[in-house]
């Protein structure tokens, strides 16, 4: 009985998924042909493709939350991503000076956050070790670290992915946009990084003055007298750009393909690897993971560096799907995103959680939405209505399913027995936290 | 491409010139840009206009300091395009305290101590609209059809005013239905798109899309192409009627007609200099709309250099 509760309350996540999905079914309405509207599939692939933006960013967000951190700025980065990917589809050649300008600041820009990644990996990360004796440290894996040698590589990435455009028509200029806006959007997740671990600002100012900033980049780049890029059919390598929005095979929305490729890669990530372990370490405990030798600071910048690059590709797919950019296309991005890694039950203290729970928590974002819309319901009333979803999850999240129903019992039985949630209080809180982190690693598999 | 310097830099007017400050509420919507390009166009038939334009960046307290400033300036008229009408009201009584005349453009102020005012009739574009709509579903009387109609802001004026407008005409038609309601596109193409591919995908008939401007029409158009069933609803109508918006989808055949919600940007110069000759202007200037369809879209695209 108790390891069935245990079981349950373990899954209570994918429960909740499924009984969304069983009153969406139930109340769905019907086709003239008696066909269940909810359950069909094209109406499923709409969600997936629906809910493909905001679940690439809360995927990036997800891991800077795990390390105790946060990105506000990943609605911004993703507007600008959507203008420089708008714009190198609709101007042909585009060196126009003013267009040019900032892409390039950014580049002298992304020269100076390596520069300054090196001081910080070779200098301050070091230097701060206050374990006392023999310094010890233990880096990533060079793989999985994304030092100076990374960002080098990402300038030559956009380096090349500019040439591609401009020199190879079709397809391939279109794999120079996929290489270009992401990899800008990066740097941007670069500076973030860097003004955390290197400035020491706190993650909420230093990524909150980064939305504010990169609104004003996009915009400029747009140009001031554009609030929209259009692209129209016909223009530079759309045609081949409306791969991004098509279904995969006929099976899977594109869009949703990468939603779920970035899902697996992370998830894996932050299961099997080094950065993994790192990431819950630190997240967990900062000062534990600092004695034990981690380079907090390479692990912090390799997070934000992620969730930027993952805010570019949504701003792509983004482009692809509505056919526009617009330097304020991801308003509000980053609190859809908070919203479902925290349904999701990854803790914003950091340490706890994983991508298995927030691919459900966009899921029932999505299909939530969903169901309002096929039930028609007032959009102010769809309003009300997430934001009790958004309460109740994250209360029925908190409450351990096995706890309520061993207290319900003893009241039952009228034994006096201590209460355990009082009882885990007494024991010492990094032991606590580090049972909650081995639970929730199995969970994220 | 246009910088808006902050009003301080602009260099010391040649003498003889006057002053003529314009507030804008913000610069992010396609309409505001175009309402800016029109009264920065109409400002060089004016050699003798220092035309000083800030952007308030969609904030009123942002607006607020903007003609705060305009008044210590002393411009010698104050335009405004309110953000709302309660947070802009005070300010605009300050500059006529000050012996500016002001000229509200669009969306007006809650007092009665104002120049001028100068804006489009929304409940009037959304009747032309209902007019049309019934048109091609079928003729008065006679017509039938489902209607899907995407709002824009749902707490906004001009939203109510479009809804109200339109329904005056197609409510008296028992065989057009409505499907969707109040489903709120924000005036954003993105959200159109999403909320039209749900519709698609609840309803197997839809004859008629109305948006409350073009973005959204086109994004429920983008929907329709998306899912293979553009050609089967017919008609799609928007609202605003940007040259390189609405006309431009409308002369492609991927809007049936807009109608234009013309910006007052060049109407209020042009009062401005009036004033300023020392003429005296009627209160209200109510700017008219106009249909466009695919015959007359070309010609407004040739008007505007983009054919």
């Amino acid at each position: 009985m108790k390891a069935l509760f245990r079981l349950l309350s373990r899954t209570k996540l994918y429960w909740g998924l499924l009984l969304i999905c069983l009153i969406g079914a139930l109340i769905s309405p019907h086709t003239s042909s008696g066909h269940n509207i909810f359950l069909s599939y094209g109406n499923l692939t709409d969600v997936l493709r629906q809910v493909s933006i905001t679940g690439l960013v809360a995927t990036g967000m997800t891991m800077v939350i795990l390390l105790g951190g946060i990105d506000l700025s990943v609605g911004s980065v993703m507007g600008f991503s959507t203008v420089i990917c708008a714009m190198l589809l609709t101007k042909p050649g585009w060196t126009s000076a003013s267009v040019l300008g900032v892409p390039a600041a950014i580049l002298v820009g992304g020269t100076a956050v390596a520069l300054a990644a090196r001081f910080v990996f070779s200098g301050l990360a070091r230097g701060r070790d206050v374990s006392a004796g023999r310094r010890r440290e233990i880096s990533l894996p060079r793989w999985q670290s994304i030092g100076l040698p990374g960002l080098l590589g990402l300038l030559a990435a956009v380096a090349i992915g500019w040439w591609t455009i401009n020199q190879v028509p079709g397809k391939f200029g279109v794999l120079g946009v996929l290489v270009i806006a992401p990899c800008l959007a990066m740097l941007l997740g670069g500076i973030n990084g860097l003004l955390i671990v290197a400035g020491r600002l706190q993650p909420f100012i230093a990524t909150l003055a980064m939305m504010v900033s990169a609104l004003g980049i996009a915009r400029l780049t747009a140009g001031s007298d554009n609030a929209v890029v259009p692209v129209y059919t016909g223009t530079n390598a759309t045609e081949a750009f409306e791969l991004l929005r098509s279904m995969l095979w006929g099976v899977l929305p594109v869009p949703s393909v990468f939603f779920l490729a970035a899902i697996c890669l992370f998830g894996a990530i932050l299961r099997f690897t080094t950065f993994g372990r790192y990431a819950y370490a630190i997240g967990g405990n900062v000062e534990a993971a600092k004695l034990s030798g981690i380079k907090v600071a390479q692990v912090q910048l390799t997070a934000y560096l992620l969730s930027g690059l993952l805010a570019g590709i949504a701003g792509v797919l983004f482009v692809a799907q509505y056919r526009q950019g617009k330097p304020d296309a991801g308003t509000g991005l980053e609190l859809d995103a908070i919203a479902a890694v925290v349904i999701g039950g990854t803790s914003l203290m950091g340490g706890r959680g994983g991508l298995a729970g927030t691919f459900v928590g966009v899921l029932i974002f999505g299909l939530l939405s969903d169901i309002l819309q096929l039930q028609n319901i007032d959009s102010n009333v769809q309003l009300v209505m997430k934001g009790l979803i958004i309460v109740c999850t994250v209360l029925v999240q908190e409450q351990n399913l096995g706890q309520l129903a061993a207290r319900w019992r003893h009241r039952k039985s009228g034994e006096a027995q201590a209460d355990p949630r009082t009882v885990e209080t007494h024991r010492p809180p990094s032991a606590a936290k580090a049972e909650l982190a081995r639970e929730d690693l199995d969970e994220a598999s | 491409m246009t910088i808006y310097l902050p009003a301080g830099w602009t260099p010391a007017r040649a003498a003889g010139k006057s002053k003529v400050g314009f507030s804008q509420c913000t610069t992010l919507e396609p309409w505001r840009v175009q309402f800016n390009k029109d009264i920065q166009a109409e400002a060089k038939n004016h050699p003798d206009i220092d035309l000083i334009i800030t952007d308030g960046q969609d904030k009123t307290e942002k607006q607020v300091a903007d003609c705060d400033n305009l008044i210590v300036q002393q411009v010698n008229v104050l335009l405004i395009s309110p953000k709302e009408s309660a947070g802009l009201t005070g300010v605009v009584e300050k500059a006529i305290d000050a012996k500016i005349p002001v000229i509200v453009l669009d969306r007006n102020v809650d007092t009665k101590r104002i120049t001028q005012f100068i804006g489009g009739d929304n409940v009037a574009i959304g009747k032309a609209a209902g007019e049309h709509a019934v048109k091609l579903l079928g003729g008065p009387g006679k017509a039938a059809g489902n209607v899907v109609e995407i709002w824009g802001g749902m707490g906004t004026q001009p939203a109510h005013d479009r809804h109200d407008g339109f329904h005056a005409f197609t409510d008296k038609e028992p065989g057009i239905k409505y499907l969707l309601n109040n489903q709120s596109g924000d005036w954003k193409q993105d959200k159109a798109y999403d909320i039209m591919t749900t519709a698609l995908r609840n309803n197997e008939k839809i004859d008629m899309v109305y948006g409350h401007n073009d973005p959204m029409a086109y994004g429920a158009y983008l929907a329709a192409k998306d899912a293979g069933r553009d050609k089967d609803i017919k008609f799609i109508i928007g609202i605003d009627g940007l040259p390189d918006e609405g006309v431009t989808w409308v002369s492609k055949g991927q809007l049936t007609a807009t109608f234009l919600y013309a910006t007052p940007g060049a109407e209020g110069l042009r009062q401005a200099a009036k004033l300023l000759k020392g003429e005296k202007l009627q209160p209200v200037i109510t700017l008219p709309t106009m249909l466009i369809t695919k015959e007359n879209a070309p010609d407004i695209l040739k008007k505007n250099g983009l054919l």
